[in-house]
């Protein structure tokens, strides 16, 4: 048993919650999300994102638009969809569950 | 200073120094490898191929924006390897993608093109500058008379994908020059199969058993995988070859109306010049639809060799099951299509008709008749290729005349004169129309005095169509006539029934009577 794993096994649970979670609001684009992630500690490299993003987006979750920038290539801009922000209300309220529940354990130790 | 290519990753055009190109390219080949080919893995790398613009753009500050090796390994620490991801998704099970081996493939090069970027593709594939290769194909379409040129250009423009992520772009350029490259792999797979070799023997030494079952089957394996490849290299070439050349000259032989392609050796060229050849069978209209219908059928099957060719040559992954599947129903159709126009056609031969014309022989004192054969007055003229049944075609003076030979026999009269009867034949769509065509035939013989001149030749009307017309000429000669048949005339008799059951060859040159029991050879007295 590695800590390693056992704390990327922790934060892929959390990620995609964090994700929709920072999308909530106006849209972003990729570079802004990272920046956020990366803030929070969420993701160290940036590569993880992608994968992520494209799939939360083939599930329906998220959406895009192509907006031109004055620097470089034209940037994806990503918003929840009404599916996402429904799935995000969700897990919300399963994150609150967890929370409460290992706090409730964490406190019944201390 | 050092080297420096130019790259456009997703739009956005970077000078890269030469150390920091190579890394790159490795770095977005094992991304390319780890994503996948999949329209998502694709999404994904267009995604991060977007990012990594950016960040070339935002710190490559200077107006050249050249890229350097610090500045490659910066991105690749930002963007994350595969075994970061895997680290970070906590995927402990992902397969680590063997190190690339950077393969040259071929795409299209949608940087370098005039039209759709094959010549440029081709140019990043051979290491030639595409002009050359342009060059080479403008000579290609002015001597094939455009059309197969065009439609080899066609079949790798759509079956060739075009270079779209900066991978796939780095891929088409592959490595360093192209025939050290090509001996260099040649040199490691050669060193691979006398590895597998020097293993197996080792084991052979060292343990018995199932070991050495094991080496034996990966050296055969490696020397049939070699074998294999250039196997298919060299087929690949043959199918391109041998399909071009017959698209070339199947769309010669369609419009021009010959194949000059013929005297190619060991290439398989239709030969028969179509437009031609039908045009004296069927009506102009089917011949135009036949020939659209034949141009489908034999052209569809040589533009599917130059497909799989090109492919096993160049390896190009394509995705075009559309457009294949439609080639496959054009063909079917034509198929169809074709079977339809014949069967039309051939109910112009179901009915047979006949006009016979008989004259009597304006000579009573006459005991023999000299039967000779007229002169042939197109002897010196070439009779086209082909020969249908028994019409030929001439050109004379530059008009093409239809010809063909009757045939003739000799009979017993009922009378007491000699008689001569032509008979011609014909088949159509209804009695009255081969009753017509064979009327249209015009067959001439002359008379003096007891000499008859035949014709060695029927004509067709100008324009009439090849309708299995014939003309059977029969001499009646009454019981007590003699005929003498001129030596010539073994050109146009046929099977003509004697007692002594001589042949048609044997029988010129000499006098016939007719006697109650047949024709007899009739020794002379004197």
């Amino acid at each position: 048993m590695k800590l390693e794993n056992t704390k990327a096994q922790m934060r892929k649970g959390v990620l995609e919650y964090c994700i929709l979670l920072v999308l909530d609001g106006e849209p972003l684009y990729a570079s802004n999300i990272i920046q956020e992630l990366k803030e929070a500690k969420m993701i160290v490299v940036e590569g993880t994102l992608y994968p992520l993003l494209t799939r939360l987006k083939n599930a329906g979750l998220l959406a895009y638009r192509w907006e031109e920038s004055t620097q470089g290539p034209p940037r994806k801009y990503y918003e929840l969809t009404d599916k996402g922000r429904k799935f995000l209300g969700e897990l919300e309220g399963s994150w609150a569950e967890l929370v409460d529940a290992v706090g409730k354990i964490r406190k019944s130790r201390a | 200073m050092k080297k420096t290519f130019t790259i456009n990753i997703s739009g956005t055009v970077f000078h890269i120094e030469e150390d920091a190109y190579e890394v790159l390219q490795k770095y977005l080949v094992k991304l390319k490898n780890h994503f996948g080919n999949e329209e998502e893995g694709k999404e994904i790398l267009a995604d991060i191929e977007a990012r990594i613009a950016e960040i070339f753009a935002e710190k490559s500050s200077d107006e050249k924006r050249v890229i350097t090796l610090l500045l490659v390994e910066q991105v690749i620490e930002t963007m994350g390897t595969p075994e970061d991801f895997a680290e970070e998704e906590g995927e402990d099970e992902e397969e680590f993608v063997s190190q690339p081996k950077r393969k040259r493939r071929l795409y299209r090069d949608p940087e370098h093109r005039v039209l759709g970027g094959v010549c440029g593709g081709l140019g990043a594939y051979f290491n030639i500058d595409p002009v050359i290769l342009r060059i080479i194909f403008v000579v290609l379409l002015i001597i094939t008379s455009i059309v197969p040129a065009l439609l080899a250009y066609l079949v790798l423009w759509i079956a060739v994908p075009k270079a779209i992520t900066t991978a796939q772009r780095l891929e088409m350029r592959g490595q360093e020059a192209t025939v050290k490259n090509i001996e260099k792999s040649i040199r490691e797979e050669v060193k691979e199969v006398k590895e597998s070799y020097k293993k197996f023997k080792e084991s052979d030494t060292y343990s018995r058993g199932k070991k050495k079952v094991d080496g034996a089957g990966e050296v055969t394996y490696n020397v049939f995988r070699l074998l294999l490849k250039v196997a298919v290299v060299v087929i690949g070439v043959i199918l391109i070859i041998s399909g071009f050349f017959g698209l070339l000259g199947l769309i010669s032989s369609l419009i021009i109306g010959q194949s000059f392609v013929q005297g190619w050796p060991l290439i398989w060229t239709p030969e028969i010049n179509f437009p031609d050849f039908l045009n004296y069978l069927v009506e102009p209209g089917a011949v135009k639809s036949g020939l659209v219908t034949v141009g489908f059928l034999a052209g569809i099957p040589m533009l599917a060799m130059l497909y799989v060719g090109s492919k096993m040559v160049f390896r190009y992954k394509s995705n075009n099951t559309a457009i294949g599947l439609g080639l496959v129903g054009v063909w079917l159709l034509s198929l169809i299509a074709l079977v339809v126009i014949s069967t039309s056609q051939i109910s112009n031969f179901k009915n047979q008709a006949s006009v016979v014309e008989s004259v009597t022989v304006d000579c009573d004192s006459c005991q023999t008749l000299y039967l000779k054969l007229a002169e042939d007055k197109y002897k010196g003229y070439a009779a086209q290729a082909w020969d249908l049944n028994k019409l030929k075609v001439m050109v004379v003076e530059g008009d093409r005349v239809i010809l063909g030979n009757p045939r003739l026999d000799i009979d017993r009269a009922s009378g007491n004169s000699f008689l001569v009867t032509v008979k011609k034949s014909s088949r159509g769509r209804t009695r009255e129309i081969a009753r017509d065509h064979a009327s249209d035939l015009v067959y001439k013989y002359q008379v003096q005095d007891s000499v008859l001149f035949f014709e060695p030749y029927f004509f067709l009307e100008e324009g009439d169509k090849w309708r299995d017309q014939e003309v059977h000429i029969t001499v009646k000669v009454p019981e007590g006539g003699t005929v003498f048949l001129d030596e010539r005339m073994v050109d146009i008799i046929y099977d003509i029934d004697n007692v002594t059951n001589t042949l048609d060859g044997d029988m010129v040159g000499k006098y016939w009577e007719m006697k109650p029991d047949g024709l007899t050879l009739k020794e002379l007295a004197e």
